[in-house]
């Protein structure tokens, strides 16, 4: 019989390209939005899946809305890639940043555990839980230090998945992932941003764009393939949590020139530095790990920063033109 | 010019505590306390001042941590020199069976008051204190703790005071609040929690040996420890305040004892030595001699004698995940505060056994003139 599996967060980007990783698997898919009936799941239309997947309204702060959604779907599996996914509007709303992330995890570790289901569990968490490494290499034993209201709620949420493993035996998993960018990336994240601005200078659309702290170094991979490890870390014997990163670390200097020149510009002519888009804390420099995914599930990521940023470049000129 | 300090959990045993510690600093003192139908403010009713006093040091308002707007209006009202946010819900056990409202209380809680102080504008004059706990620590990574240690919370309180913990530190290194989070290990006094482990042998023993109880049952006997007292803890979270740079330290006393050690600790307070047999869920606590010591003014041979079996394990009250053991390493606080507890372990559980004798004493001489007394305390 086919697998059912709940995508809470659908409409978001991974929950894209998981959608059509798990329907490419003969998975029956349902997908949640806060509001199902208005949401226009573009993400979902973009890769042409909209038509098959079940969506339903979840608020999942809500724990009578996610009882319930539990109960219509029984999904073998659940995805729970729900939440305010910003870093910047984190600090502007550190109250609903919580109470999506945190509280609602928590309701769907409650809502698994007293309903006795033999649901398997997956719980995005965020590479930005470790903050500053001091140059070090983060892996799952790596201590957190979060540096944002973002941060702290994603760190709190990775323990309540963590205690509902230990204390009930739930078979739940977080994935600590770092940046993975797509096309289908918000301009609100700055991948995305530098991509689409530096795409519309090329087309005479714009000449300057305006960045706040270049110098701050990440580890960027390919979205449509991180999923992939969601995927994987439910399919093992043992519940666990695992890094998902490339192990490659760039400045954000370095993927604004590659995107800058793989569009035949100069970035230098077109790009003016502004402190106002500085975050209260920032992270410097984040460093990744990921060994124990490539041993223990045997996924290693295909793309660098390089590709990735070219990918989208492609991808945004031709929605441009 | 008299400063004012508002404090979360007014009603509770650190918030009794502070608050005396405070008025006798010069302080003009508000609390906090949830709206509830029956009065539950016995640990302050000594400091408490009515509302038709004339120039009061000490005020309560009403007030909910999951509630912005009042506190809001509170920090607005009474524009604080120091907050102390020492309101949660508190209990290990409970937030197993209430997590959501744990993480409301707890984890909100702390961030609705940091948010509440930079809306106002107080983010320069107001200096906060963030209550955490030894439990962040849970499943050790090193023994002893300091400052330093990894945390690895096993509890949804644990979960809940961690995020306070790290949203306290976000805020002061995002917006320089002068934000410290107390790192305390367990602290105990005669007005802790009566579902607390530490104050439920201490009565249930008083009440054994007046012969208005037979036995206790308790979970995890092999649960170590580092136990001090709230009234020395608190002078610390003060101190922790008065500094020209705000930091994060662990307050504890640096010496561990079992579940166990305390019941016999207890016990022989009381004048009766205590034999442990069996193991696991059959491990019993029996009575081995009874000798009536000369400061006591009861006669333990009265009700109790050896053979009793008067402890008893029930695993009801062990955790989903338990935290075997916690000890924690105050060396940055003595070094840099000068903070040493002063009360030692057996002076901690004399005293508490002292009130909770008189306690005891109070509810016997009642049962003796035909009242009714309850002897619920689990």
């Amino acid at each position: 019989m086919n697998k059912t599996a709940l995508i809470l967060g659908v409409s978001g980007q991974d929950g894209a390209y998981l959608s059509r990783l798990l329907l490419n698997k003969g998975y029956q898919v349902v997908g949640s939005s806060r509001d199902a009936q208005m949401s226009s799941f573009a993400n979902l239309d973009h890769l042409g899946i909209k038509g098959q997947i079940q969506t339903e309204s979840v608020s999942s702060n809500d724990f009578r809305s996610v009882l319930q959604v539990l109960k219509k779907v029984e999904p073998d599996e659940i995805y729970n890639l729900a939440g305010q996914s910003s870093v910047g509007l984190s600090f502007s709303q550190p109250v609903e940043t919580f109470e999506s992330i945190g509280i609602g995890t928590l309701n769907l570790l409650e809502a698994i555990r007293i309903q006795d289901m033999p649901v398997r569990f997956y719980n995005a968490c965020s590479s930005e839980c470790f903050g500053n490494t001091d140059g070090k290499r983060a892996d799952e034993e790596t201590p957190f230090r979060p540096r944002s209201p973002y941060a702290v709620a994603k760190a709190a949420a990775f323990w309540q998945v963590a205690n509902y493993r230990e204390a009930y035996g739930l078979f739940a998993c977080s994935g600590l992932l770092f940046n993975h960018e797509s096309p289908l990336r918000p301009e609100r994240f700055v991948t995305q941003k530098i991509v689409r601005e530096a795409c519309q200078i090329k087309a005479g659309l714009q000449e300057k764009m305006k960045l706040g702290n270049i110098s701050v170094m990440r580890d960027w991979g390919w979205a449509p393939e991180y999923v992939e490890a969601m995927w994987l870390m439910l399919q093992q014997d043992q519940a666990d949590d695992y890094i998902v990163a490339t192990g490659k670390t760039y400045s954000l200097e370095e993927m604004v020139e590659t995107v800058f020149s793989s569009l035949g510009l100069n970035w230098q002519d077109h790009v003016e530095l502004n402190p106002d888009l500085l975050r209260p804390t920032d992270i410097k420099i984040s460093l990744a790990d990921p060994g124990k995914a490539e041993r223990e599930l045997g996924w290693k990521a295909k793309y660098g920063m390089k590709e990735v940023a070219t990918m989208m470049v492609e991808a945004c000129i031709e929605s441009i033109v | 010019m008299t400063k004012k300090a508002l404090i979360t959990g007014v009603t509770g045993q650190d918030g009794a505590y502070l608050s005396e510690f405070l008025l006798n600093k010069g302080y003009e003192v508000h609390g906090i306390k949830r709206r509830t139908s029956l009065f539950n403010t016995d640990r302050i009713d000594h400091l408490y001042q009515g509302p038709h006093e004339k120039q009061r040091q000490f005020v309560l308002h009403h007030g909910d941590m999951t509630d912005s707007s009042s506190l809001i209006h509170i920090l607005q009202k009474v524009q604080p020199d120091e907050v102390y946010n020492l309101a949660a819900q508190s209990h290990v056990a409970v937030s197993f069976e209430e997590p959501e409202y744990t993480a409301n209380s707890d984890a909100l809680g702390a961030l609705r008051i940091l948010e509440a102080i930079r809306t106002i504008g107080l983010s320069e004059k107001t200096r906060y204190y963030q209550a955490s706990t030894s439990e962040l620590f849970g499943k050790v990574q090193e023994t002893p703790q300091t400052e330093t240690t990894p945390f690895y919370p096993r509890s949804p309180y644990a979960v809940a005071k961690l995020y306070a913990y790290w949203i306290t530190v976000n805020y002061r290194e995002a917006y320089g609040i002068y934000a410290c989070n107390g790192i305390l290990f367990n602290h105990e006094s005669p007005v802790r929690g009566e579902t607390f482990v530490t104050r439920k042998i201490t009565r249930a023993l008083s009440r054994i040996v007046l012969g208005l109880k037979k036995c206790v049952h308790l979970g995890n006997l092999d649960a170590k420890r580092d136990w001090g007292h709230a009234k020395d803890y608190v002078e610390m979270q003060w101190l922790m305040l008065q500094q020209e740079v705000p930091e994060d330290f662990v307050i504890a006393t640096g010496k561990q004892y079992s579940v166990r050690d305390f019941v016999g600790a207890a016990a022989s307070e009381l004048g009766i030595s205590i034999k442990w047999q069996g193991s696991g869920l059959e491990e019993q606590g029996i009575v081995d001699q009874v000798t009536r010591s000369e400061n006591n003014a009861f006669d333990a041979s009265l009700h109790v004698k050896p053979g009793d079996v008067i402890v008893r394990v029930d695993p009801r009250y062990f955790r989903p995940t338990e935290v075997e053991t916690l000890l924690g390493d105050a060396t940055k606080a003595k070094e840099k505060l000068g903070w040493v507890p002063k009360i030692t372990f057996k002076e901690l559980v004399a005293e508490m056994i002292h009130h909770d004798m008189d306690e005891a004493r109070r509810d016997e001489l009642c049962r003796n003139e035909g009242f009714r007394i309850n002897s619920y305390y689990e």
